[in-house]
């Protein structure tokens, strides 16, 4: 087993068990390559006990949550069919280790896509939009980690949940994102924060994966990344984000 | 018109706190005049007003107010401040301030706003609406406010602050018209009906970078609360909001501090856009 095998593994294990571990930057010197194959390896244990990929997510895509995570670079990790999260579903708290939600906008893809686009091109191989939430939760103590760090940990990623796909002729580059916690206003933004315009992470995202040699499948959702700072869960709330002219998506929280 | 009402209601706010209170007042008015007449903030005013004497900031207010529109200047709205939950934490308020907009501070659409203009600008996107009916109700419901609005534009606030490096506390901007300085509307019109008040997504850019970025739920839920809130202030205060008055609802995002030189543009889907584009220095 290779040095980076074991990253894979010690990542894996903190996220299966929902027990955080020391980031791994502080224990060797990662370049931003080994961090994406650890990353790949990770994902490919997951996908070794079953789990299948159903798309990608992008990260770090606003303003906000680059200067709430001190980092400057977009990255991206990888979406598998457990991690998907029922429309006014449940989660168990227990599951995770410190677990944040954003409100997001998600693409349903019809095509694959892969290399530069332009976000016109991108958004021909869109099916449909949906108002969607992402439950991020970091493997490292105290959410705190290093670009390499939260690269080689999916990207933060841990459950996304996706409400009702419209039909993707709807400007998508303005609208009005209200997280909601128990029904009052925890974040309020807009998807404009999204690289100015979601369309363009989508656009990022064929570039970004195929420079790993990989593509974006047809049926794959593509998480555009979040609008605004995350929020903390705690066991009891309701979560909610509605999105101008996309409807809302909802979940709750159990112990 | 209004004015008379304002002047008959004034002595009953003063008379509480004396004479004493009428001398102080009048020094602070004198001391942001003197800002806005040099060119040169001014350390905050509050030492000089009753500590939390929320009514004697606003008698600050109304000097300054009187003594513009003896100068010439036309009233042409009012602006309300502080609305936001973030902001009002940040102050230690629960609830938002007004200030008064003439027609000396109305900037067309993109027109160059001169450096120096303004003390200490700063920017912020917002929805602004125009009164096409008088609202003198005592205590006028969301009903009354929604048929007394004739249409809502996109807009940005330019604030500014007489008060040195925007160290302001409730009584300083509240004395300060609000924090006030110009303002510009989009030139569109949209009626209340063909537009979602509570989720527009609005972007404030500039080169292309969106600065801040927000939704009409930022600006107390629904901008229509904060016109609610407004109107009935207005008519206790004895100035209440008239037909043809604009109204700029507050912030629906950040504020954002002004580099010389730069263009901002505002975006809110549904209404439009808007731009100030300030000289180079």
């Amino acid at each position: 087993m290779s040095d980076l095998d074991t990253l894979a593994k010690s990542v894996d294990d903190a996220a299966r068990n929902a027990k955080a571990i020391a980031q791994l930057s502080m224990g060797i010197t990662l370049s931003l390559e080994d961090a994406y194959t650890i990353q790949k390896k990770m994902i490919g244990l997951r996908i070794a006990r079953g789990e299948r990929r159903v798309g990608m997510k992008m990260g770090f895509t606003s303003r906000a949550k680059m200067i709430q995570m001190g980092v400057s670079d977009m990255i991206w990790g990888r979406l598998t069919d457990k991690m998907l999260v029922e429309d006014g579903g449940r989660i168990s708290l227990a599951k995770y280790v410190h677990p944040r939600v954003e409100p997001e906008i998600a693409y349903l893809l019809k095509a694959p896509l892969a290399g530069p686009v332009t976000p016109i091109q991108a958004l021909a191989a869109v099916e449909a939009i949906a108002p969607a939430i992402e439950i991020i939760d970091s493997r490292f103590d105290n959410f705190k980690f290093s670009l390499e760090d939260v690269v080689a940990d999916n990207a933060s990623s841990t459950g996304f949940v996706v409400g009702p796909w419209s039909k993707p002729d709807i400007d998508c580059s303005n609208l009005g994102m209200l997280l909601e916690i128990d029904g009052r206003a925890a974040q309020i933004g807009s998807s404009a924060a999204i690289l100015g315009n979601p369309a363009r992470s989508l656009a990022a995202a064929s570039r970004m994966v195929a420079e790993h040699g990989e593509r974006l499948e047809a049926g794959w959702i593509v998480m555009a990344g979040g609008a605004t700072e995350a929020v903390a869960l705690t066991a009891g709330m309701s979560v909610r984000n509605t999105v101008e002219k996309l409807g809302s998506v909802s979940f709750t929280v159990g112990a | 018109m209004a004015k008379k009402s304002a002047a008959k209601k004034k002595p009953a706010t003063k008379s509480s706190g004396g004479g004493g209170v009428a001398a102080a007042v009048k020094k602070a008015a004198d001391l942001i005049q003197v800002a806005y007449d040099t060119g040169t903030p001014v350390p905050p005013i509050r030492t000089l007003l009753p500590e939390g004497d929320i009514d004697a900031a606003y008698a600050v207010q109304e000097t300054n107010t009187r003594l513009r529109i003896k100068r010439g200047a036309r009233l042409t709205g009012r602006k309300i401040g502080l609305t936001s939950k973030t902001i009002q934490k940040q102050l230690g308020v629960d609830r938002p301030d007004f200030g008064v907009l003439f027609d000396t501070m109305a900037i067309p659409d993109g027109e160059e706003v001169p450096f120096g203009m303004v003390l200490q600008p700063r920017v912020e996107g917002e929805i602004a609406f125009v009164m096409e009916r008088d609202l003198k109700l005592e205590r006028p419901s969301t009903t009354d406010v929604m048929r007394a609005i004739a249409y809502a534009s996109p807009s940005i606030e330019i604030c500014g602050s007489r008060i040195d490096k925007w160290q302001i506390n409730i009584q300083d901007t509240i004395a300060d018209n609000a924090s006030a300085a110009l303002y510009v509307l989009g030139n569109t019109k949209v009626k209340l009906e063909d537009f979602d008040g509570r989720l527009c997504g609005m972007v404030l850019e500039s080169k292309g970078e969106p600065l801040s970025v927000g939704a009409g739920a930022a600006c107390l839920g629904h901008p229509i609360n904060a016109v609610r809130w407004l109107a009935e202030e207005m008519v206790r205060r004895g100035r209440p909001l008239l037909a043809g008055d604009v109204v700029m609802s507050g912030a629906l995002g950040p504020m954002v501090a002004v580099t010389p030189g730069q263009v901002y543009e505002v975006r809110i889907s549904g209404l439009g856009s808007a731009r100030a584009s300030f000289a180079a220095g």
